[in-house]
């Protein structure tokens, strides 16, 4: 056992099979897949350096020089042979001074994982920009839910880091687009909930054109393309800015006005919301990172992406009606919602989700969310919907019963926390996998999306996301290979695994003495859940197990 | 036509609008029309109309006076041996034919004291009009005038340049007095003849006796004063020294003689003397005074004609009859209309909870006409002739005269205008609140040429003006391409703005605090007002999404109705029902243009017409604020506050200095004003009598009732009738008008006002008893709905036409056979030629106007109340030198008298004021003294006047009088 955690501690991996059988017939014998669970924001060894500099990487697979890369020093040129592909590189011209007493870090074996610290050109823009926090407010609730809120977002307001953007948007029947740079009066944008806007739209009605011109061609992206400073400075401030008035903000906020009647339901649109704030981040800090922090108090009912009509006399869809699919609505919300983590994603934006509902509990909709590092936390009504959204862009859930409760102040203050406790949020990974000619990846189950960039690596068989070598992790915790750090450093941490493998008869012992209990335990676990969410007839998940 | 000719909208030099605006044309030593489109401030009526009966004496060739030289009388002489055919016009062509050769001399030797100074330009703009618009074939004539006018100075206020086919009526004192046989007794009424010479019979002017067509052999034409000398440019055809032919009072001369008495010409009686009348007398309806007249009511069974005015005032009793007079039988309603202050207040009766008494069968209102029978056990229906039962409380005996002896207690059985109190059987809801919304564009223009301000300041003073107590309820909405909300609830720190960014599919942001009781958010909607226009200081914006915003602004009303008054400054260019620059478009292709020119009048799509539907359902009424500098197709906006009840008020071009002033004065009315909410309006009339069709600003859904989101004193609706029956004479014809509305304070009303006519047989009696202000009213007002519906040229014809008809009927009916070349007029109609001449020269029957000119004229039409229709087409002008004087004398009348509207009262020291209910212009001589100057204007030339900063001073002047006249006017 011991052995395994050790090799964790150094990579971050632990597999079911640390000894892999040979042959496809061998492997089939396994019952357990052959796998690797990989938390990458792990923290490394204390003695692990940081690479000022970029990698190497093979120019056939692009896979990164690692410790077991075979170098040649003797010739001329000296050379190293790519151990996925065994192309055979040149060195650059900085590495002439290499030699087998003078390694770099990444040749080191004890390295085989290891972080780069690298600033892409297009990025380096974006260097010190700091992280956006997003605030989607519910005001759906009633008061006393509303006043336990309103004081948990205004502790959060005093923990934000000075030089993070904050953008803020209510939502009950309308959605309330904030913008914070006006000085002179409160002003709001308000969004018909029942109507989804296009980005365009956005971008056409917030008044993004009026100072200079909308470019005729290309795409609007942020400041750098298409638009001033100043009109995405309405909306998204720096944290000290937008204090004061973020504050009176909350301290006015209101339940939303219009009248419920007592047979219906709130008119709650959290998918036009959700939307809108996507659009917005899309528009002002496309490819920086930015969470979207929702602040549900119950289901949807409005607009695309709701999950019940507004009538009372229509129960909530319960597991049971998910199964039977008898669910007027799930299909459409959930349609919705993988379009909006698509777009999150491809924005690399973070959707987190902190969910507190009195009414409509129903223990049947709980169900579990898996994050990087194991911890499960319970999901609530609407969340299965949602839950899309949240996992692909590697999302927070938060469930509470009241926003008084500690669990969701708790949480909440865990977020922004720094320390040794923190969460070590980070954003926009992209994760990406090489593996020798023998062995093909059928996908991965876990908070990320898939980057769709297909090879000869990609297995015909499909786990997960699958059909790429290469994921992108919009919102890591403590968690990837490629990310955006908490101080606004770019990082690249590459690991690479060797393990050996067996083949023929009386293979079982070897690849007993390489079995990992805990590793295939919760290997299982993510597969067998994957499957109940996706496939209807979860009884055979169960016996599957 | 003349090149030369001086167009209509020619200003005399010293002429100073009273809307000054842009600074004024520096080359020029006068300092008026600074405003770049004078055709639009006055009407051209202003040019060679009448003079009162009673002006000076002498001819007095003046600026006003010089018109008919230019608009001469054209038709060949060969015409002069015509019988009156059916159009009629040719009676006049001898006379103006040979007239016409002798106006060059005439001219040559006229003093020509008050034109302007010789260098000063003539003509502001006359290049339009020097093209003939038309020369209507009947007149048939070229015109005549062509030689008289060359080498005019040209006179201040020009003629058309068209021929008109009557000429200029001031230039025909044949119209004298029509041989009735009943003059009122000279200076007494306003009816009286202007003719001294004409032979009065007995009888009152108003009394109700038949007028038998042999007296008018009676008649004598008084003995045309013959002006020695060729002074006086505008006669023609009296033959000097002719006895007059016997059995008309005024002639054409037939033979050749040009010279006429100016003092004959029919004018229009301004006396000053406060008229008194009461409705009914002896059991017979009263005739009204005319509609401009300051008049007193006294309501003895019939409504005051305040609120009803009939264009006849005996009812024909078969439709061939009235056909034969070729008047039209129609009503003009004002129900709301504003009373005399000594009057008496109308009587509000409560009938508790059972509602006031109605026919069973028609439902008509109980009025002093229901005849009581049977002990007075049942009542006939004056409007159906059904018997019904006296509702058990309501019964009482019959006095021995018939009458129910508690007829003189009962307001409702003794007066034609009662209140009743509404049972819970008239609403369909609670009375909803006195709901007041602004909407203020702040599009880049509104902000940079301070029509935003000037708004939002106006807004600000009005605040105090609007109703008190816990009904009013105000909200407040700005828009740009994207509109702006504004939750005023007093709970907030400050007002929150909420934009709707969606204007093609619109929203209201919040249900309730967007509109909040005005006692609640005074102070927030002060600070608001305040610094609006600095918030959208910088705004770049150009787009306007009127439509939308309008929409929005209705969603937020759509609970309660009220009304939405909304500022508007540019064409609404996005968002629903936004409108392109058409009349761009239509100058661009001009081919087309002149084919299609009164399409550009019409509303451009259906879009703006539905919403306003939809408005009037919800009963909210919007009045528009026009403050631009451009084109802003009025035709299409217009829709919304006509269909809804509202109006149009129109500022262009729009200059900050002078228009905030005149904004606040309107917006101040319009809140001020009575005026009640979600009104429904029916008319009545006795059988043998329907109402054919109503037409105002109103929302129409069935076509019996007339659907009012807000109604106020100003409001006008013209209720034409047609006959579907023989009426018998001798009985009487009821008309009952009923509008069921709530009142600024919440209750629900029902003012029932009930006017019973006599009926007639004979056509003499029916030009005796016609109102010419109504009539005019009425040919105004179907002129104005016929313009965007056909080519300008058929609108004139049928004006003139109109006009002329009636003429015709009463010379081949009324009079006896006389000389083809006598024009003979009815007394009661004897100015109507020379108002529908003026109507001809109006903006919107002009081609060379501005399309929104014209739409705004036909908009502004559409609503008027008859006392301002007059004063429309033809201007009163005051001599305001001598203003400061009389304020000595008299408190309480400062307006002096207004004087005709020829040149002869114009004298070169004066300063007179021109005032048409809507804009004015202030002329001052080239002599004036410099103390008047200094105390009018407080400078001390003439040439002083151009100093913009004297211009506003100015301004400021002409407020404080067109205030006063504004109050008179409503006191009228």
């Amino acid at each position: 056992m011991a052995e395994f955690l050790d090799l964790e501690s150094q990579d971050s991996v632990r597999m079911p099979w640390n000894v892999l059988p040979g042959t496809k017939a061998d492997a089939a014998n396994c019952v357990i897949p052959i796998s690797a669970v990989y938390t990458p924001l792990k923290p490394l060894p204390a003695a692990t350096p940081l690479l000022p500099y970029s990698p190497l990487r093979c120019r056939n697979c692009r896979s990164v020089i690692s410790p077991f890369s075979i170098v040649d020093f003797s010739s001329i040129n000296k050379i190293w042979i790519c151990s996925f592909c065994l192309q055979r590189n040149h060195f650059p011209p900085h590495y002439q001074s290499i030699s087998e007493q003078n390694l770099p870090a990444e040749l080191f074996p004890q390295y085989t994982t290891i972080e780069y610290e690298t600033t892409a050109p297009h990025e380096k823009a974006q260097a010190g920009s700091s992280n956006v926090f997003l605030f989607v407010v519910d005001t759906c609730v009633i008061e006393e839910e509303l006043g336990f809120l309103k004081s948990a977002l205004l502790q959060v307001l005093g923990m934000v880091p000075e030089n993070c953007l904050i953008g803020l948007i209510t939502f009950g029947t309308y959605v309330h687009v904030h913008e914070l740079g006006f000085g002179q009066l409160p002003k709001v944008h308000v969004f018909k909930g029942t109507k989804e806007v296009t980005k365009d739209q956005l971008l056409e009605q917030m008044g993004f054109f009026t100072k200079r011109p909308r470019p005729t061609t290309g795409v609007i992206a942020g400041v750098r393309d298409g638009l001033s400073q100043e009109s995405v400075a309405r909306f998204l401030l720096p944290a000290s800015d937008c204090e004061f008035v973020l504050n009176s903000i909350l301290e006015e906020l209101q339940k939303d006005p219009w009248p419920v009647p007592s047979d219906q339901r709130a008119a709650r649109c959290t998918g036009t919301a959700l939307s809108l704030a996507a659009h917005l981040l899309g528009v002002c800090v496309p490819g920086s990172g930015a969470r979207i922090m929702a602040f549900l108090g119950g289901p949807s009912t409005e607009g695309p992406g709701a999950i019940v009509s507004k009538s009372l006399s229509e129960p909530i869809r319960s597991h049971k009606d998910l199964d039977k699919d008898s669910v007027p609505h799930y299909h459409k919300a959930v349609k919705f919602y993988e379009a909006l983590s698509k777009q999150l994603v491809h924005q690399g934006h973070v959707l987190d989700v902190f969910a507190c509902a009195l009414d409509q509990m129903n223990i049947e909709d709980y169900f579990t969310l898996r994050t990087g590092y194991g911890l499960v936390l319970k999901a609530m009504v609407g969340v299965a919907e949602l839950k899309v959204a949240i996992e692909k862009t590697g999302g927070l859930v938060v469930l509470a019963e009241s926003f008084g409760h500690s669990v969701f102040k708790d949480s909440l203050r865990r977020v922004f926390q720094s320390g040794d406790n923190d969460l070590g949020l980070s954003s926009n990974g992209i994760f990406e996998i090489n593996c020798s000619k023998d062995i093909k990846i059928q996908g991965i189950i876990g908070p990320c999306a898939s980057l769709d960039k297909k090879g000869p690596l990609c297995s015909e068989t499909v786990i997960g996301q699958g059909n790429t070598t290469a994921w992108k992790l919009c919102g890591l915790d403590k968690t990837t290979s490629f990310y955006q750090h908490g101080s606004g450093q770019m990082r690249l941490r590459a690991t690479t695994l060797s393990r050996r493998w067996v083949a023929g008869p009386g293979i079982k012992e070897d690849l007993i003495s390489g079995f990992d209990q805990e590793a295939a335990a919760v290997v299982m676990a993510r597969q067998v859940s994957f499957k109940m969410e996706t496939e209807s007839q979860s009884a055979k998940a169960y016996k599957q197990i | 036509m003349p090149p030369s000719n001086p167009a209509q909208t020619t200003l005399p030099p010293n002429m100073v609008p009273a809307r000054p605006t842009g600074p004024p044309p520096g080359s020029r030593p006068p300092p008026f029309a600074s405003r770049p489109p004078p055709p639009g401030a006055l009407p051209s009526p202003v040019a060679g109309t009448a003079a009162p009966p009673n002006s000076a004496a002498g001819p007095r060739p003046g600026p006003f006076s010089s018109s008919p030289l230019t608009s001469g009388p054209s038709a060949p002489p060969q015409m002069s041996s015509h019988g009156p055919v059916s159009n009629g016009p040719p009676a006049f062509a001898p006379g103006m034919a040979q007239s016409g050769p002798r106006f060059p001399p005439a001219m040559g030797g006229m003093p020509r004291p008050s034109v302007g100074p010789p260098q000063s330009p003539p003509m502001l703009s006359s290049g339009p009009s020097s093209q003939p618009l038309q020369v209507r074939p009947s007149f048939g004539s070229p015109p005549a005038g062509v030689s008289s006018s060359i080498g005019q100075p040209a006179p201040p206020f020009s003629t058309p340049s068209q021929a008109p086919p009557f000429s200029a009526p001031s230039q025909a004192p044949p119209f004298s007095a029509s041989p009735q046989n009943m003059p009122p007794p000279p200076g007494s009424s306003p009816f009286s003849p202007p003719v001294p010479g004409v032979l009065h019979s007995s009888g009152s002017p108003f009394g109700m006796q038949t007028w038998p067509p042999q007296q008018q052999q009676q008649q004598v034409a008084p003995p045309p004063p013959i002006p020695g000398a060729m002074q006086k440019p505008q006669m023609f055809g009296m033959p000097p020294g002719q006895p007059p032919l016997p059995n008309q009072s005024m002639s054409l001369g037939q033979t050749g003689q040009s010279k006429i008495d100016p003092n004959q010409i029919p004018r229009l009686s301004t006396s000053s003397s406060v008229i008194l009348h009461e409705t009914r007398h002896d059991n017979q309806a009263n005739p009204p005074p005319p509609a401009t007249s300051d008049y007193i009511v006294k309501d003895t069974g019939n409504c005051s004609p305040r609120y009803i005015r009939c264009t006849i005032n005996q009812i024909p009793c078969t439709v061939d009859l009235l056909s034969t007079s070729a008047m039209q039988l129609a009503l003009l309603v004002q129900p709301l209309a504003l009373p005399h202050p000594s009057e008496e207040p109308i009587q509000v009766v409560d009938f508790g909870e059972s509602g006031p008494v109605r026919c069973s069968r028609c439902k008509g209102y109980i009025n002093p006409f229901m005849k009581f029978i049977d002990q007075g056990r049942r009542f006939i229906c004056n409007f159906c002739g059904f018997t019904d039962e006296t509702p058990r409380d309501y019964h009482c005996n019959l006095g021995p005269d018939g009458r129910r002896r508690d007829a003189d207690e009962r307001p409702e059985l003794c007066r034609g205008t009662v209140e009743f109190i509404a049972s819970k059987e008239y609403m369909v809801r609670d009375p909803m609140p006195a709901v007041f919304f602004f909407l203020i564009d702040v599009s880049m223009n509104a902000i940079q040429t301070g029509a935003t301000a000037a708004a939002c300041s106006a807004i600000s003073q009005v605040i105090s003006d609007l109703p008190e107590g816990p009904r009013t309820m105000v909200g407040i909405a700005t828009f740009d391409s994207t509109i702006h909300f504004y939750n005023l609830k007093r709970a907030l720190q400050q007002p929150l703005m909420l934009i709707v960014p969606d204007v093609q599919d619109v929203y209201t942001p919040l249900e309730s605090d967007v509109i909040v009781q005005l006692a609640e958010c005074r102070q927030h909607l002060e600070i608001l007002l305040e610094s609006i226009p600095t918030m959208f200081q910088n705004n770049r914006i150009a787009d306007s999404a009127f439509g939308a915003a309008v929409k929005a602004a209705f969603l937020a009303m759509k609970n309660t109705g009220g009304k939405l008054l909304v500022f508007q400054s540019v064409l609404p260019s996005t968002g629903i029902g936004s409108l392109s620059a058409r009349e761009a478009e239509g100058r661009s292709n001009i081919s087309a243009g002149e084919k299609e020119a009164h399409k550009l009048l019409q509303p451009v799509d259906k879009t703006l017409k539905t919403m306003a539907i939809e408005f009037a359902e919800y009963q909210v009424c919007v009045d528009l604020f026009i403050t631009t500098q451009t084109y802003v197709d009025i035709a299409s906006l217009s829709v919304v506050p006509k269909t809804t009840g509202g109006q149009v008020y129109y500022y262009y071009p729009f200059s900050a200095l002078s228009d905030s002033a005149k904004l606040y004065n309107d917006l101040r009315w319009n809140v001020m004003r009575p005026q009640g909410f979600e009104a429904v309006m029916r008319v009545r009339c006795s059988q043998g009598i329907q109402v054919q069709e109503y037409s105002g600003n109103f929302c129409k859904r069935i076509p019996t009732d007339v659907d009012l989101p807000a109604i106020d004193c100003d409001k006008t609706i013209m209720v034409s009738l047609k006959h579907d029956d023989k009426l018998q004479e001798g009985s009487e014809c009821a008309f009952q008008c009923a509008l069921l509305y709530t009142t600024v304070y919440g209750q629900r009303r029902i003012r029932v006002s009930t006017l019973s006519l006599p009926c007639t047989n004979m056509l003499s009696n029916l030009f005796r008893s016609a109102d010419l202000d109504t009539q005019f009213a009425c040919i105004l007002k179907q002129a104005a709905n016929e313009i965007p519906s056909g080519p300008l040229a058929q609108v004139r014809d049928q004006a003139t036409n109109a006009c002329i008809n009636i003429l015709y009927s009463y010379r081949k009916f009324c009079a006896t056979v006389s000389s083809s070349g006598q024009l003979i007029l009815p007394e009661a109609l004897k100015l109507l030629p020379l108002y529908t001449l003026a109507l001809l020269k109006s903006n919107g029957l002009r081609t060379d106007g501005r399309i929104d000119d014209r739409s705004f004229w036909m908009n502004y039409i559409s609503p008027l109340p008859t006392p301002l229709v007059i004063p429309l087409v033809y201007p009163r002008m005051i001599a305001i030198h001598e203003l400061d004087e009389k304020e000595l004398e008299l408190d309480d009348s400062i307006i002096p008298t207004s004087i005709p509207l020829s040149s002869e009262h114009i004298s070169d020291d004066g300063i007179y004021l021109l005032e048409n209910g809507q804009d004015c212009l202030i002329y001052v001589g080239t002599s004036v003294q410099q103390n008047v100057l200094q105390q009018l204007f407080g400078i001390s030339s003439v040439e002083e006047i151009s100093n913009q900063l004297e211009i506003v001073q100015e301004g400021r002047f002409i407020r404080d009088d067109v205030f006063l006249l504004h109050g008179r006017r409503q006191d009228t």
